[in-house]
């Protein structure tokens, strides 16, 4: 009804408020901190400055059993820090939700310039074989719509779902209507029952049930299938894309977050797929990628994602990497050009 | 009757014979019943090493989680389920070496929690490596020449606070370790209880104790201590301020 003019983090706030979160647990970081700053004023949910990352992941584990749908939000350096965390809620199957709004990277970078180079380590960076579903919107109103899918799909996977953006998306402002969107999204409940309500036990070891099996490679093995098929099964109600512009050209573009944004107009000559749930990896990118002579993906990071679909495709695809820093679509332009693509 | 506390199906325990985590277990269970408290009134969250496997052994909701995280796992479940007795059972390594920003920060913040430690002086559940408690001087698999560090300051810590409720106790002063326990719980704030427990196999034989008898032998030396601003090295007791 009433448009507002809102930053990317802080409809990431209202999000979550909508989804109905109760609990938040942060530690400042630019390009995030704005999401602390909006949550520290609410009174509709807790919130705690944590001492350091590791403690506000850790919170939000602990409130997510007691009973609270919650949520952190960090950039690159806290997000390598929350990783035991993240393996820990997949582990001990705790939904949550956490927010990385990427900068440059490795290390403090380029404080605090734009960069996607935390691609693989949303997907990967947890030791062991974690399969989380990864949303990364590209615009203020997708930070809203995709905060809340973020909680839904956190609740009905059981497990910490993570929402990318990067310090462009996050900070750019943009007028949203968030009535119109509430009219047509839907909020998951809560399935898991707070504690104080029966004798389970959660535990990082191998288990069955409530019963640590530490030695018992049959059973880690059945957990491991089982995990990993509730998490796919519960990705596939999030299969979001978006696959636009010249749909039959025989050049697919694919990028996604601030890069999507950039290279838009190049949708008068080339087909575009926008990824927006990019793990676990749709059918979707497979079976469109599969028509196209040309597959480039776009990205401000070393070929993070081009390597995910190279496997995806069984083939080498084209990538273009700009690295982290100022994105321009000149320099797209003459990186295709150098590929043969733009004329 | 404790039984209710724990799950029978759970026995034995993974401790080794003569170890002191299961003894502080039973007077957590028995202050429990003392307090009057239900199962469902109650979580226990652990750290990682053998007193990290005391949450797994108790009947109702609890946390095993990462290494030196039991605290704020325990304090974002507390402060999302305040009606909840959130308890912390980990050992020192735990919550003073790797998890030390933690048992800096909430005490400061003073969350309700009560906070069990198991100070055995020791990595036990690695081998025997040398833990932030352990005495000047102390031989473990890494210090083959002895520590050349002071042990952390436990006490100090916790008492740098406004308000703050600090206990000593050991595994050989039963009675007094659960009524540590019991006044820890019913303070209003952050309370920490350090437990000094033996841990024979990995510590104590290269300490030169033969067995468990001879360390609780070693314990029934220090003294209980009333009414103190401050503990000595030789003194158990409580501290305190409201």
């Amino acid at each position: 009804m009433v448009k507002q003019l809102l930053q990317g983090n802080e409809a990431i706030c209202l999000g979550a408020l909508k989804a109905g979160m109760k609990f938040f647990a942060g530690y400042p970081i630019t390009p995030a901190s704005e999401i602390m700053h909006f949550l520290a004023k609410r009174k509709d949910t807790t919130f705690v400055h944590a001492e350091d990352e590791l403690a506000s992941m850790n919170m939000i584990i602990g409130s997510s059993l007691g009973g609270a749908k919650s949520m952190t939000a960090t950039s690159g350096p806290g997000f390598s820090l929350k990783q035991e965390g993240i393996g820990l809620a997949h582990m001990m199957e705790v939904p949550a939700v956490v927010v990385n709004c990427q900068r440059v990277g490795p290390s403090t970078g380029m404080p605090t310039l734009g960069a996607q180079g935390d691609i693989l380590q949303s997907a990967y960076g947890s030791h062991g074989d974690i399969f989380p579903i990864v949303l990364y919107p590209n615009s203020v109103e997708e930070c809203y719509i995709y905060t809340i899918e973020a909680f839904n799909a956190a609740e009905q996977s059981r497990s910490p779902v993570i929402l990318m953006t990067d310090t462009s998306i996050s900070h750019i402002y943009e007028t949203i209507d968030t009535d119109e969107i509430d009219k047509k999204i839907k909020i998951q409940p809560r399935t898991l029952k707070p504690f104080g309500t029966g004798t389970r036990h959660f535990t990082g070891l191998a288990h069955e049930g409530d019963i640590p099996k530490t030695k018992d490679t049959e059973n880690y093995r059945k957990w491991m299938k089982n995990y990993k098929k509730k998490q796919l099964e519960a990705a596939n109600n999030y299969n979001f894309y978006e696959y636009f512009g010249k749909k039959d050209s025989d050049t697919l573009l694919i990028a996604y977050g601030i890069t999507s944004r950039v290279i838009s107009p190049l949708k008068e000559k080339f087909a575009i797929f926008r990824p927006i749930r990019m793990f676990p990896i749709l059918q979707e990118l497979k079976d469109i990628a599969g028509k196209y002579k040309n597959i480039i993906v776009i990205e401000q990071n070393e070929g993070q994602y081009k390597h995910e679909i190279d496997a995806l495709l069984k083939k080498e695809v084209k990538g273009i990497y700009i690295h982290g820093g100022t994105i321009l679509l000149s320099e797209i332009k003459e990186k295709l050009k150098s590929l043969g693509i733009e004329k | 009757m404790t039984e209710k506390y724990f799950k029978q199906e759970m026995f034995p325990t993974i401790w080794c014979p003569g170890c002191g985590i299961g003894l502080t277990t039973k007077e957590l269970a028995r202050a429990f019943e003392e307090l009057k408290l239900k199962n469902s009134q109650i979580s226990i969250v652990s750290g990682i090493g053998c007193s990290g496997r005391a949450a797994g052994y108790f009947n109702m909701d609890t946390i095993h989680g990462c290494h030196g995280r039991a605290i704020p796992v325990a304090e974002g479940l507390k402060r999302a389920n305040p009606k909840l007795n959130v308890i912390v059972f980990s050992g020192d390594g735990d919550i003073v070496g790797i998890g030390g920003n933690h048992l800096i920060h909430s005490p400061r913040r003073d969350t309700d929690i009560t906070v069990i430690c198991i100070n055995n002086q020791t990595y036990g559940l690695t081998g025997g490596q040398l833990a932030p408690t352990a005495k000047e001087g102390t031989v473990t698999l890494t210090s083959p020449e002895g520590s050349s560090y002071h042990p952390f300051n436990i006490q100090g810590i916790v008492s740098a606070n406004k308000r703050f409720f600090y206990a000593r106790t050991t595994v050989f002063h039963i009675d007094h370790l659960r009524k540590c326990i019991k006044e820890a719980i019913q303070f209003k704030g952050f309370s920490f209880i350090e437990v000094i427990s033996n841990c024979v196999e990995t510590y104590g034989k290269r300490q030169g104790y033969k067995n468990a008898y001879e360390m609780l032998m070693e314990y029934k030396k220090l003294k209980i201590a009333n009414n103190k601003d401050r503990l000595e090295d030789d003194e158990i007791g409580i501290i305190k301020k409201e």
